[in-house]
């Protein structure tokens, strides 16, 4: 636990700079991957014939957690590149390869193009004509423009991302500041993409969800969600690599110290994007928009929307507001794992009580579409590491990185 | 006549009541020209027993806290203390103008409600944080002062440019002029001197 940075210094400096992942390793954790996809996607399909609206309705939510976290990503990573960050050079790479994962987000989609009426109310359109104020959307929510759009959303994402990539790991082998420099010029640009984009895509994924009702702020709410989720992913990945032995010294207690600050910043911030969102709502009072906290007070789903603050503000807060927390590395795991699962509790309230109004139910394909979209983003996070050095082994910072102590 | 003997007393006052003065002694001061030096000199001082020790350097030194042991900041709790106070003043101010001192209701809403209130709250607890943090980083810091008895170290102007420095301070139970000299000679440090207040 208490790996001092003495020790770390002289480590480095021994260790040869190759940083690749040991092909027995990399086999290993590959056949694990490709065993969890194996059994999620056959128990996707079963779920699929057995019951294709909870299939739908479980997927959309497991596509939407997925591309969150890639967004999230894809965001710090370009974020790292404008601001020049050394602290977290050692872990960019890792971060790249979650970013590298959101152009999956074009295959995963392929089901809900086809399931868009089991989904989306707004497919029908009787429904549509009834209401005034569906009539006035109905030129945006069709079929076609939906589909159209969200692969216009992962096209651009993607040029971003594999031009940024790119850059990243030939800087490996090219040892020059112009690719840090190229990379920061695709990133400014980027992170304009990510926001507005990510707002789109949002409003298009879930809060068409209920048709009629509409919250601007909503957006940020997603992307917010994903950024919790994205910091308590890595320090998860992280904490794996340093049980298996691997890269322990390159990202040390200084470097967890930090992923701990930016998973109780993003706490904060997806608490203030939440609250402002029902701040807003209580106080206009409009039915239009009351309506989505009105839908999630039946049953069990006001349970869950007033613990909300408690899971996803207080308990996270007040357990990482200290640096001794922030530093041991227990309470880092449990308070990441906490998080992905609050997120994932947070995305199931805002999608489920439109279809189960009177209270959750709970079904298996919860968790098997989770597992799918999971462990085929993972699959091709874990490629990237056959093929690059775990570190950006190019980059100027690196030796900053790996020195670096918090004050 | 009267004016300057008057000054020359007031000025004696003062001087006194600072604790400073020609004939006072305030510390042992050196001079390195790495920070790892630094970090590694404050360590052995403080192995040799004394405890009231200070670093002077151009920008922050990882490690020479712990190096010559100084403790961790007490300005957390400080800060939490002003949250604190600052969310109970705005919950109390809201409570009770809203609810007690004139009930108005406005726009249908309750006369008292954690949802609109949470919003000036948070900003009350920003606002009482930050000014509670800067006076109490100013009082622990022993500022406002216009004099400080370190700046009568030759190289003590470097010490914001090119040098780092190590004191030691006179009213350190083990401190003695000559020893102490000599000690943060031993460790490594140049330009000792003895520096009067």
């Amino acid at each position: 636990m208490s790996n001092s940075s003495h020790g770390s210094h002289q480590g480095a400096a021994a260790e040869p700079a190759s940083y690749q992942l040991e092909s027995a390793r990399w086999s290993k954790g590959r056949n694990a991957l490709v065993l969890a996809a194996l059994i999620s996607i056959v128990a996707c399909i079963a779920g699929y014939i057995q019951d294709p609206d909870r299939f739908f309705r479980s997927y959309l939510i497991a596509f939407c957690y997925t591309c969150a976290i890639g967004l999230a990503a894809f965001f710090f990573v370009m974020v790292q590149f404008l601001s020049g960050s050394a602290w977290s050079v050692t872990m960019r790479r890792i971060m790249e390869n979650i970013m590298i994962t959101l152009p999956v987000g074009a295959i995963l989609f392929l089901p809900l193009a086809f399931g868009l009426n089991h989904i989306y109310s707004w497919t029908n359109t009787t429904l549509i004509n009834s209401s005034e104020v569906l009539r006035a959307k109905s030129g945006y929510l069709t079929d076609k423009f939906f589909i159209a759009r969200t692969y216009g959303y992962f096209l651009l994402w993607s040029v971003w991302i594999f031009a940024i990539y790119r850059q990243s790991v030939k800087a490996d082998s090219q040892r020059s500041i112009w690719q840090m420099r190229i990379a920061s010029r695709w990133s400014a640009p980027g992170l304009f993409l990510v926001v507005a984009i990510g707002t789109l895509a949002a409003y298009d994924w879930l809060m068409t969800v209920e048709p009629s009702w509409y919250s601007t702020i909503f957006g940020l709410y997603y992307l917010a969600d994903g950024a919790v989720g994205f910091f308590a992913v890595m320090i998860l990945i992280c904490l794996g690599f340093r049980k298996a032995g691997v890269l322990e010294k390159q990202i040390n207690i200084e470097h967890y110290h930090d992923l701990g600050k930016w998973l109780f910043a993003m706490t904060c911030f997806y608490t203030y994007m939440g609250f402002s969102q029902f701040l807003l709502i209580w106080y206009a009072n409009l039915p239009d928009e009351t309506q989505f906290y009105r839908h999630r007070m039946p049953g069990a789903w006001l349970y869950i929307s007033l613990s909300l603050p408690f899971i996803r503000f207080f308990i996270p807060f007040f357990t990482l507001i200290s640096r001794p927390a922030k530093r041991n590395l227990t309470i880092l795991g449990v308070m990441s794992v906490w998080s992905l699962v609050v997120v994932y509790l947070d995305f199931y309230w805002v999608v489920m009580p439109v279809f189960y109004p009177n209270g959750p139910q709970l079904h298996w394909l919860d968790l098997a579409t989770l597992g799918a979209t999971l462990s085929v983003t993972g699959l091709v996070f874990w490629s990237r590491f056959r093929k690059h050095a775990m570190v950006p082994t190019g980059d100027l910072r690196l030796e900053q990185s790996l020195h670096f102590e918090n004050a | 006549m009267s004016e300057t003997s008057d000054s020359a007393i007031l000025i004696a006052q003062i001087k006194d009541k600072l604790g400073i003065g020609d004939d006072k002694v305030y510390a042992v001061m050196g001079e390195f020209a790495e920070p790892e030096d630094l970090v590694e000199a404050g360590r052995r001082i403080r192995a040799m027993g004394y405890t009231k020790i200070d670093a002077m350097s151009p920008f922050p030194v990882h490690g020479i806290d712990e190096a010559i042991g100084v403790p961790y900041s007490k300005i957390g709790w400080i800060a939490v203390c002003g949250a604190l106070a600052g969310i109970t003043t705005a919950q109390v101010l809201i409570y009770y103008v809203g609810k007690i001192d004139y009930p108005l209701i406005i726009g249908g809403k309750p006369l008292f409600d954690f949802t609109y209130s949470i919003p000036p709250t948070f900003e009350l607890a920003v606002l009482f944080t930050a000014i509670t943090t800067f006076l109490c980083t100013w009082g622990l810091s022993g500022l406002p002062r216009l004099y400080h008895p370190s700046m009568n170290y030759r190289s003590a102007h470097r010490a914001s440019d090119d040098r780092f420095l190590l004191i030691v301070e006179a009213d350190d139970p083990k401190f003695d002029a000559q020893k102490t000299a000599q000690d943060m000679r031993s460790v490594g440090a140049n330009d000792v001197e003895v520096v009067e207040g």
